[in-house]
């Protein structure tokens, strides 16, 4: 038996395609190639993820402290991702949007060093990076318990979609390293960090309005 | 020599370019969330801008059912009604469908967002049984279902609103009208 196509009536945080919701839907058992697919696009199109991303690597000039403060990012992501979605934990997607958001306005303040000069010290990056990493790991773990998945093949499926958020995150990150590193190059990189920085903080702000909205009125 | 007082990973401006920074910030994301973001994605226009740009539209489209209505197939019919929903009423409209038969929707509020329940009571029951299909709170839904079992499949509205609301309902497939309940 078939039920209604349209299947969540309540307005998305920001979701998956409707080509992946059917699958999503209807798919049973162990399906790794398109668990890794959908983790990889959903975190190539997640905006949200990626802008924290770029306002974390854009003062880090040396690759292996891109690689560490990304590595921080991930491990915090993946441990609520795979936590949240087998432990059925519960929180509500728009307040985990929404702080995703406050982790875009957070470091983009922290890019100008915001934090040394209101509060006199700078709090440890790596820790906001490691802490903000587990809310938008609860971010991805919201969109997939949207579909209860059934128990068969979960844990490979999940693992698979956590592979795939992390190709995804290379994949997005190669891109912007290139260009932010030619950018570095000219002195309008750091003539225009504080203007860029200011969009990232604005762009932050967007996101956590649209997902309170959202909160408030659905 | 890695001296970590050396080692970049912030800025530091002016506290003065910081305050600009951040006024500018709130700014840039009211101004776009108040007349673009707010109206396009939750029909939400205080100053009237989102209107006069179009964008209230795209959060107050019904959407639309995927498939045609085929006249040829037996037994199929199509409908067009209006349901007036009182302010702060529920009321259900329902179709009767036997197991296995097939029929598509579209519905659609001319104001407020309505919560509905579509859900079937199969023939028979006593005990207020019924089966949710899809439920929420929306301007409209498109959607179909092949009924699991024969009886009364359709909508329950609830106008939470101090406005009445009208339901433009169009069904079409194999199916009887119950009508209003």
């Amino acid at each position: 038996m078939v039920l209604a196509c349209a299947v969540t009536a309540v307005a998305q945080a920001h979701g998956v395609d409707t080509a992946t919701k059917d699958f999503l839907v209807s798919n049973e058992g162990l399906a790794i190639g398109p668990f890794l697919y959908i983790g990889a696009k959903h975190m190539v199109t997640g905006y949200d993820h990626l802008l924290f991303l770029l306002a974390v690597i854009f003062f880090l000039y040396r690759l292996k402290d891109v690689v560490v403060y990304v590595s921080f990012f991930t491990l915090g992501h993946s441990i609520t991702l795979l936590s949240g979605v087998l432990a059925h934990i519960s929180v509500n997607p728009y307040l985990i949007d929404a702080i995703i958001g406050l982790s875009v306005v957070y470091k983009g303040f922290d890019n100008l060093g915001g934090f040394k000069r209101v509060l006199g010290f700078q709090p440890n990056t790596k820790a906001a990076v490691l802490i903000f990493g587990l809310f938008h790991g609860f971010g991805l773990a919201t969109k997939l318990q949207e579909f209860q998945l059934p128990k068969d093949g979960l844990l490979g499926n999940l693992i698979a979609f956590n592979v795939g958020v992390e190709l995804g995150q290379v994949f997005a990150l190669i891109f912007v390293l290139i260009a932010i590193v030619i950018w570095r190059r000219y002195q309008s990189f750091l003539r225009f960090s504080t203007v860029t920085n200011t969009f990232i903080m604005a762009a932050g702000l967007m996101l956590m309005g649209y997902q309170l909205t959202g909160y408030f009125t659905a | 020599m890695t001296d970590t007082a050396k080692e970049v990973t912030h800025g530091q401006v002016s506290a003065r370019t910081l305050a600009l920074s951040c006024v500018g910030a709130v700014v840039l994301a009211a101004l776009a969330l108040v007349l673009f973001i707010l109206p396009a994605e939750y029909g939400k226009d205080p100053t009237g801008v989102g209107k006069a740009l179009g964008l209230t539209r795209l959060a107050s489209t019904a959407p639309v059912a995927r498939e045609v209505f085929d006249p040829e197939k037996p037994g199929n019919r199509q409908d067009n009604v209006e349901i007036v929903v009182p302010a702060g009423k529920g009321l259900e409209y329902k179709l009767h469908v036997k197991k296995g038969d097939h029929f598509e929707y579209s519905w659609s509020s001319d104001s407020t967002a309505l919560y509905f329940d579509f859900h079937g009571e199969p023939d028979g029951d006593t005990s207020g049984y019924f089966e949710s299909y899809a439920e929420g709170t929306a301007n409209g839904l498109a959607g179909s279902l092949n009924a699991p079992f024969d009886g009364n499949h359709g909508w329950y509205w609830e106008n939470r609103s101090d406005q009445p609301a009208t339901v433009k309902l169009l069904t079409f497939g194999t199916y009887s009208v119950v009508g209003k309940l």
